[in-house]
C-alpha cells in the first residue's frame, strides 16, 4: 500500500537534526564527565536530555557521522553504566551501524548470543539481534526468535507489529492479521493500527486468487471505517476505504439480498454489508478525499499521501467516465 | 462575544462590587443609633433595626457578579478537544502524520540501521546529482 510510510523523519530532517549534533554535544559536555556537584546544579538533568541522546545518537548513524555518535554512546555508557539493558541495545546499535563487512556482523551476532544466553530477558538485546537477522535477509530465523520473545512478553506490542511485517514479507497473511489484532487488544484507538490491518486484510483479499474474497473486504473497510471513526479527516482511512469499496462494488456490483442471508449465519460473524451501505461509503470517502485534497495547503498533510489520493480520486473518475 | 472585552468586563464588574460594598457599609453605619439617640430607640423599641438592604445594592451586587462571571468566561483560552476523534484528527495533522501511535509504525527497537544508512547515502547522491 502506498500510504504506508515507514519513516517520520525525512532525510533532510534527519541530515539538519545531526547537523547540530556537534553544537548540541559542545553545550551539554559538562553534563555527566563533571565531577564536580556543582554541574548537577547548573544543567539540572531530565529524562529529556537522555532521550534527545538517544534520538541525535540514531540520526547521526543515520547520516553517517559516526564521530559524533560515539560520543553520544560514550556519554550514555558513563551516565547509565555499560550493563544497562537500554544502552547495551544502543550500543550494538552503533556497532552494526559502523561493521564493515557481513563477518563483523557476525561477530556482533555472536555477541548478542551471548548476552542473551546470560540474560534471556534483555529486551532491548533481544530485539537488536531479531533486527540484525532480518537485516542479513534471515527472516525465518528473525520470526523464530521474535515468536519466542512474544511468549516471555505477550503485550509488547512493538513486538507484535515487527512480526506483523515479518510475516506480511513472507506473504502469511493470516498470521499477519492475527499479530495485529493481538496489538489492537492492547491498544484499541490506535487509529492508525486499525488502518494497518484494513490495509493487510485488503492486501490479502486482493492478492490470492483472482477473485476477490469478499468476507476479508468487508473486514477490511470495518477496519478503514473504525480507523476514521476514531480520527477525524484521516486521509490514510478515508484513501483504504475508498480503495476497499470500489472493489467491493465492482466484484460484487449486486449482492444486496443473496449474500446478506448466506452470511447471517449463527458462527458469530458479522453480515456482508448491502450495497446500497457500500455504496453510501464509497461516496462518502470520495466527497471527503476531494474535500482533503482541495484545501490541502493551509493543513498539515503529508505532501506525498495527498498526491497519491489525488491520482486515485482521478482514476475512480475516468473508470467511471468510460 | 469578542475576548478583548473581557478584562474590560472584568475590571468595571469588580468596580461595580467594591462600590456595592461599600454603599452596603455605609447604609448600615447610617442606621446603627448614635449613642445619644439610643437611649430614645430602646424606650421605643425593644429589637434593634434590621432594617434590609434597599434594592438597588442589591441589584448592584447581582450585574457586578454577573459581569466578572462573564468576563471571565469570555477571556478563558480556547477549549482544549474532549472528543477523541477531534483530538486524533488534531494530533494528527498537527504532527505531519505522527500521533502518539506512529512510534509502533516506526519501531525504533528493530530499526534497521544499515538499510537506514545505505537510504540517506543514496538520497544524498540524488541530491548531489540533482544540483549539477
Amino acid at each position: 500500500m502506498s500510504l504506508s510510510s515507514s519513516l517520520r523523519h525525512s532525510n533532510s530532517e534527519a541530515l539538519s537534526l545531526s547537523q547540530q549534533s556537534t553544537q548540541y554535544l559542545q553545550k551539554h559536555t559538562s553534563t555527566g564527565t563533571s565531577t564536580i556537584p556543582i554541574a548537577f546544579i547548573s544543567y539540572p538533568e531530565s529524562t529529556e536530555l537522555w532521550l534527545m541522546y538517544e534520538k541525535l545518537l540514531l540520526s547521526c548513524l543515520r547520516t553517517g557521522d559516526d564521530k559524533a555518535a560515539h560520543l553520544c554512546i560514550e556519554k550514555l555508557i558513563d551516565r547509565f553504566g555499560a550493563t544497562n539493558e537500554r544502552v547495551m541495545g544502543l550500543r550494538g546499535l552503533y556497532q552494526e551501524a559502523v561493521a564493515k563487512d557481513d563477518a563483523a556482523l557476525g561477530r556482533i551476532l555472536h555477541e548478542y548470543d551471548e548476552v542473551l544466553a546470560e540474560d534471556p530477558v534483555n529486551t532491548p538485546v533481544a530485539k537488536r539481534r531479531i533486527a540484525l537477522l532480518q537485516s542479513l535477509s534471515r527472516t525465518t530465523d528473525a520470526i523464530d526468535a521474535l515468536t519466542e520473545l512474544l511468549e516471555s512478553s505477550p503485550t509488547d506490542i512493538e513486538a507484535w507489529t515487527e512480526l506483523s511485517d515479518l510475516y506480511l514479507s513472507q506473504s502469511l497473511f493470516p498470521q499477519a492479521i492475527f499479530c495485529l489484532e493481538e496489538v489492537l487488544l492492547v491498544v484499541p484507538s490506535a487509529w492508525n493500527i486499525h488502518a494497518r490491518l484494513g490495509e493487510v486484510l485488503y492486501v490479502s483479499a486482493t492478492s490470492g486468487n483472482e477473485s476477490a474474497d469478499g468476507k476479508t473486504l468487508a473486514e477490511a473497510m470495518r477496519r478503514f471505517c473504525r480507523s476514521i471513526e476514531l480520527c477525524d479527516d484521516y486521509l490514510r482511512g478515508y484513501y483504504g476505504l475508498k480503495m476497499t469499496t470500489d472493489r467491493l462494488l465492482s466484484a460484487f456490483p449486486d449482492n444486496s439480498k443473496a449474500a446478506g442471508q448466506i452470511m447471517s449465519t449463527d458462527n458469530g460473524e458479522l453480515p456482508m454489508p448491502s450495497t446500497a451501505t457500500v455504496r453510501r461509503l464509497n461516496e462518502k470517502a470520495t466527497s471527503k478525499l476531494a474535500e482533503i485534497t482541495r484545501r490541502t495547503t493551509d493543513r498539515g498533510y503529508n505532501y506525498a499521501e495527498v498526491v497519491a489520493a489525488k491520482e486515485l480520486l482521478d482514476k475512480s473518475t475516468q473508470t467511471k467516465q468510460r | 462575544m469578542p475576548s478583548y472585552l473581557s478584562r474590560p468586563l472584568t475590571v468595571l464588574g469588580l468596580l461595580f462590587l467594591s462600590h456595592a460594598c461599600y454603599s452596603a457599609y455605609e447604609h448600615s453605619t447610617l442606621l446603627t443609633p448614635s449613642p445619644q439617640s439610643s437611649t430614645i430607640a430602646s424606650t421605643s423599641t425593644s429589637s434593634p433595626p434590621t432594617a434590609s438592604l434597599p434594592l438597588d445594592i442589591s441589584l448592584e451586587t447581582i450585574i457586578s457578579v454577573i459581569m466578572i462571571c462573564v468576563g471571565l468566561v469570555v477571556g478563558a483560552e480556547e477549549l482544549k478537544p474532549i472528543m477523541w476523534r477531534v483530538w486524533a484528527g488534531k494530533v494528527e495533522r498537527e504532527s505531519g502524520g505522527g500521533g502518539p501511535f506512529q512510534g509502533l509504525e516506526d519501531r525504533l527497537g528493530f530499526v534497521d540501521i544499515r538499510a537506514k544508512r545505505k537510504e540517506f547515502a543514496d538520497w544524498v547522491r540524488d541530491q548531489d546529482n540533482d544540483k549539477k
